[in-house]
């Protein structure tokens, strides 16, 4: 799952440059692997009893406007749960909620959720591909 | 006033949840005079909901999305000497919300962005009524950006401040050419800095304002301006320096206001945005309607002086 992390970022920085067909290759088996789980950053940002054990979502990448149910499993009392996104929007609350963006968002994008409770807070963060509803 | 009402009428699109403070559509005015204040209020209602891409409606989205901005703003100007005037002014969203269909709506709320100019009489000549006065100023991302629901942050689209720093210079060009008319024009420049906080990476493209108009006084005490600007934005860019395609515009507007001057230099003016021509680059919800009042108290500190002056000596 690291290694998924580190090279989809690879991606997402290389992707304007002309690819010959060994990365092609690669990048497909490794596309082909994202469609069946979402890359996701382990935050080591941790106080109190939470621990947060997984963080998923149901599809990724995702068309720009569709929508993604993202979980977040995590071990505590009387959890909270926020949710950050640094482009599109969610909708719900709670350890489950709906994401999705527009046009506007199209690339790709984190999104951390923090557990929290009254004796501290966990956080982690996912990274969810958007791509284009348009293509001329 | 007629102008204003059929234009509510008149469907038209124009940007959407545009991030930070609305342009007001006459904010651009000429240096003031020394020890001359001006307080101005101003409401403003927007709305959009028709999505474009480039510059034709875009039919094939499978749901539906409207916006509505209820927006104030309060100005102070003060001339400080005969050739330079400072202004300021601060925005309050009372809402600024994003309906999509069968989705509870999205509201963000609070204070906007606030803004400092300092304005030159670069050239007047009360003769001739011909009067240049450039302008810098810089916009102070002091509200909202941050705010959330049920722990859930809203999307910068709703945010009530832009979360960035801008800086802009204008210079503003006005002439009588009649009697009862006069005609002004101004060309606005804007540069936002870039956003970068934990959770945002994001700079909006630099955007420039031209507008032409035409002042006409209809009787003693009311007048009539018709505008015609244009606004281009360039795209903006994410991570990584990214261009987000699906940003920027290029919008041109109608912009019909009426002013009545009361007694005691009270003013309130009636003005509508209506967009005539639009561009957007990629899919993005266009905007449709603007409608604003504005409530101006204009006090002359010299004529004041004067006037007490001449009460005295008699």
């Amino acid at each position: 799952m690291e290694r998924i992390n580190t090279v989809t970022k690879s991606f997402s920085t290389r992707i304007d440059k002309p690819l010959d067909m060994h990365k092609i290759f690669i990048l497909f088996i490794l596309s082909t692997g994202m469609f069946f789980s979402c890359s996701k950053e382990k935050n080591d940002k941790s106080t109190g009893d939470i621990t947060i054990q997984s963080l998923t979502c149901t599809v990724n990448p995702v068309k720009a406007w569709d929508t993604t149910l993202i979980t977040v499993e995590a071990t505590g009392s009387n959890l909270q749960y926020g949710w950050v996104a640094n482009h599109g929007d969610f909708k719900g609350s709670g350890k489950t909620i709906k994401y999705a963006a527009g046009e506007c968002c199209v690339g790709l994008n984190t999104i951390t959720c923090r557990v929290f409770n009254e004796t501290g807070e966990s956080s982690d963060t996912i990274m969810i591909r958007v791509t284009s509803y348009y293509n001329p | 006033m007629l102008l204003v009402i059929l234009s509510i009428g008149i469907q038209s699109y124009a940007q959407c949840c545009a991030s930070g403070n609305p342009f007001i559509s006459d904010a651009e005015q000429p240096a003031l005079q020394s020890k001359v204040l001006t307080a101005a209020l101003t409401y403003r209602y927007s709305h959009s909901e028709i999505f474009y891409h480039d510059d034709s409606r875009y039919r094939d989205l499978k749901f539906t999305q409207t916006a509505n901005v209820n927006y104030t703003e309060l100005q102070l100007a003060y001339g400080i000497t005969k050739w330079l005037t400072v202004m300021g002014d601060l925005g309050y969203f009372f809402n600024k919300t994003l309906h999509t269909e069968g989705q509870d709506p999205m509201r963000g709320y609070g204070l906007g962005d606030a803004a400092l100019y300092l304005k030159f009489n670069l050239y007047s000549n009360a003769k001739a009524r011909f009067n240049i006065s450039p302008s810098i100023g810089m916009k102070f991302p002091v509200g909202v950006f941050d705010q959330e629901v049920d722990n859930v942050k809203l999307p910068i689209s709703v945010q009530p401040s832009s979360g960035s720093f801008k800086y802009l210079a204008t210079v503003f060009i006005s002439k009588g050419i009649a009697k009862k008319m006069a005609i002004a024009g101004f060309v606005s420049y804007e540069y936002a800095q870039l956003i970068e906080s934990e959770n945002f990476y994001y700079k909006y493209g630099q955007q420039w304002i031209g507008a032409i108009y035409f002042n006409y006084k209809i009787i003693k005490n009311l007048s009539l301006d018709l505008q015609m600007r244009n606004e281009y934005r360039a795209k903006a860019t994410r991570e990584n320096n990214e261009i987000v395609e699906s940003s920027g515009y290029n919008v041109t507007y109608f912009t019909p206001q009426l002013t009545y001057a009361f007694k005691y230099n009270w003013y309130l003016s009636a003005f509508s945005d209506i967009p005539v021509y639009k561009y957007y680059n990629g899919i993005q919800m266009s905007f449709g309607y603007a409608l604003s009042v504005r409530l101006t108290k204009k006090i002359d500190f010299i004529a004041i002086q004067t006037r007490v002056k001449a009460k005295k000596s008699n």
